[in-house]
């Protein structure tokens, strides 16, 4: 899901390859081999098929065919998990890549200190969910910073994380605090790629800033961000710890994403035939997304 | 469990001839007015993202009892008495040991598995060679969580419920890492390795005396990244590891919240898990931020 580029193959060497060649080469790979047939090539087509039957765990498997789709179809905890998470994700989404590509514009310059900015901000990328989860519980309680804040600017205040509307904001801008310094290394890489004549010929054709930015900047940029949008909207649907340590799901289910379902189902209930078509399903909305960002941002001017 | 995801913008590769180095970037000077709104918007950006910390650090030092924002975020009363229970509780320091099992062996398992795979399919021949490669990086595109449920059956079919080799091993198989070591001995020159051969040195020689010592940028980078992946994993070792002893500090730390300890030992629990991950950072910084895109975008 991370890297997209493909090699070219390499010229022919001359040399013929030998048996034995192929046989050391076969011996280095063997034990990554092993363990991707067993950890990898195997359970992605077992969890696929796992999705028509009934397997629990203790219990004996028989094949349902379709029978766990049409009962997430006919489950209303189904379509609020799918509502819950498209809702943070669409929140997610955009507001981390606008947190990204502004402090990417911001660091872009070798000043002194951009540096140190930089690594601030990805600070929170490499910090586990769970710590951050476990603080920000505290951050959002009642009484809390989060609460004051919004005492004072004249929002809601009270606890957000106990508000069935609000909770899912307050899970935003965990999700958004802990993620946008990734979109911004991403785009700064980029950022540093462009030729700085395009920029000084719009300038020396007395471009404003703001036009140097829509028209030089960001066509450049529209890759990257493409890339940096499928990324996030990955992580988004797959959002789980924060939701565990800071909600639970609540209140009232409306913190219940599908990946805290999916979990729900699999190791609670034991039902892993119901939880592998919960992930088949969550892997069919991301390809669904993904298409549909290749055609709206990937699309080439 | 998951793949590590490297920022395509953090995967090192050999240095460039001089000739082939990218000029400076010497921009336009930024004018006054724009430096000073930029380091305002910074510095209240930079607040925003270590308020988290300091208060997870501040309120770690406090004495257990009842505390009430404002006042909780002065670093007085000091007490450090949660950090004495936390250390005086054997489960916390298993946990702590449970942590670094899973990380280190999963680095190191990762780092040899794949710097071995990552050689053949770079410098060998052999058939088939193309579709195996391939087949291992198609893996990236299969999500997590529905491979996930498979791999926990087998874990728990093999009796590896519970156990570190159970929590480690699905770990091993890691296809971002194959695909990373493969680009970069593959940017090797051939020569380096065709005269030991000529030498009469065996593979594995050349792998131990030549290879690994080549490629100590990216067993470094990979290794910062696997191991931070591993030590903030939470599902994974929340299935597998399902008895206290078994936990993981980000399920450990998990659970004890969920019995309501109290919030400074929670926090105390938190900075001692959070000392590594800095550690790590500050280490593999340079990866992170110094790193031009090698991958990942091409525009």
């Amino acid at each position: 899901m991370e890297m997209v580029v493909l090699p070219g193959r390499r010229a022919r060497r001359l040399r013929r390859p030998s048996a034995r060649e192929a046989g050391t080469a076969l011996l280095f790979i063997l034990p990554c081999l092993a363990l991707f047939v067993v950890f990898r090539f195997g359970p992605a087509i077992a969890g696929v098929v796992l999705g028509f039957t009934d397997y629990t765990i203790g219990g004996d498997t028989g094949w349902v065919g379709l029978e766990n789709f049409r009962r997430l179809v006919d489950d209303p905890t189904f379509w609020s998990a799918v509502r819950v998470t498209v809702v943070f994700t669409l929140l997610s989404v955009p507001l981390s890549m606008l947190a990204s590509l502004g402090m990417a514009l911001l660091t872009r310059r070798a000043f002194r200190g951009a540096k140190i900015f930089r690594s601030i901000f990805f600070l929170p990328v490499v910090t586990s969910l769970v710590l951050a989860g476990v603080v920000f519980t505290w951050v959002f309680a009642e009484g809390g910073p989060w609460s004051s804040l919004m005492a004072g600017l004249g929002l809601p205040a009270g606890s957000w994380l106990a508000d069935s509307v609000l909770v899912i904001p307050a899970l935003v801008f965990v999700s958004v605090w802990s993620r946008f310094g990734y979109g911004m290394l991403i785009l700064l890489a980029r950022l540093q790629e462009i030729p700085a004549e395009l920029e000084e010929a719009a300038r020396t054709d007395g471009a404003s800033a703001w036009q140097r930015f829509r028209y030089v900047t960001l066509p450049q940029l529209r890759p990257a961000l493409f890339f940096v949008a499928i990324i996030e909207t990955t992580v988004s649907f797959q959002v789980f710890d924060t939701v565990y340590v800071m909600t639970g799901g609540g209140p009232v289910r409306a913190s219940y994403t599908l990946v805290y379902m999916l979990y729900d189902q699999g190791f609670r209930y034991f039902d892993l035939g119901y939880a592998s078509a919960i992930g088949v399903a969550l892997f069919v909305m991301t390809v669904v997304v993904a298409l549909i960002q290749r055609l709206t941002l990937g699309r080439e001017k | 469990m998951t793949e590590t995801l490297v920022p395509p913008a953090a995967a090192p590769t050999p240095p460039l001839p001089p000739e082939h180095r990218r000029r400076p970037y010497r921009p336009h000077r930024a004018s006054r007015s724009w430096q000073l709104i930029r380091a305002v918007l910074l510095v209240i950006g930079a607040a925003i993202t270590l308020f988290p910390f300091y208060a997870m650090v501040v309120l770690s030092f406090k004495p257990t009892g009842p505390v009430t924002f404002p006042d909780s975020l002065l670093p007085w009363p000091f007490s450090a008495e949660a950090y004495d229970a936390v250390f005086g509780a054997k489960s916390v320091l298993r946990w702590v040991w449970n942590t670094l099992v899973y990380s280190v062996v999963s680095v190191v398992g990762v780092l040899l598995l794949s710097s071995l795979a990552g050689y053949a399919f770079a410098k060998k021949r052999f058939p088939g060679k193309e579709t195996m490669f391939w087949s291992f990086l198609a893996m990236l595109m299969v999500p997590y969580h529905v491979t996930m449920i498979p791999t926990f059956i087998i874990i728990s079919e093999l009796g590896g419920v519970d156990t570190y080799w159970g929590l480690i091993l699905p770990t091993l198989a890691n296809a971002q890492a194959v695909f990373l070591m493969r680009q970069f001995i593959a940017s090797l020159p051939d020569s380096l390795f065709e005269a030991a051969r000529l030498d009469g040195c065996s593979e594995w020689r050349v792998y131990v005396s030549i290879v690994l010592p080549l490629i100590k940028p990216i067993l470094a980078t990979l290794g910062v990244f696997v191991f931070l992946w591993h030590w903030n994993d939470f599902l994974w070792p929340l299935i597998v590891g399902q008895s206290t002893d078994m936990r993981t500090l980000t399920t450990g730390i998990a659970s004890l919240q969920q019995e309501n300890v109290p919030l400074n030992m929670l926090l105390a629990g938190s900075v001692i898990a959070f000392v590594p991950i800095f550690m790590a950072y500050l280490v593999g910084q340079r990866y992170f931020t110094e790193g031009v895109a090698s991958s990942g975008i091409k525009g």
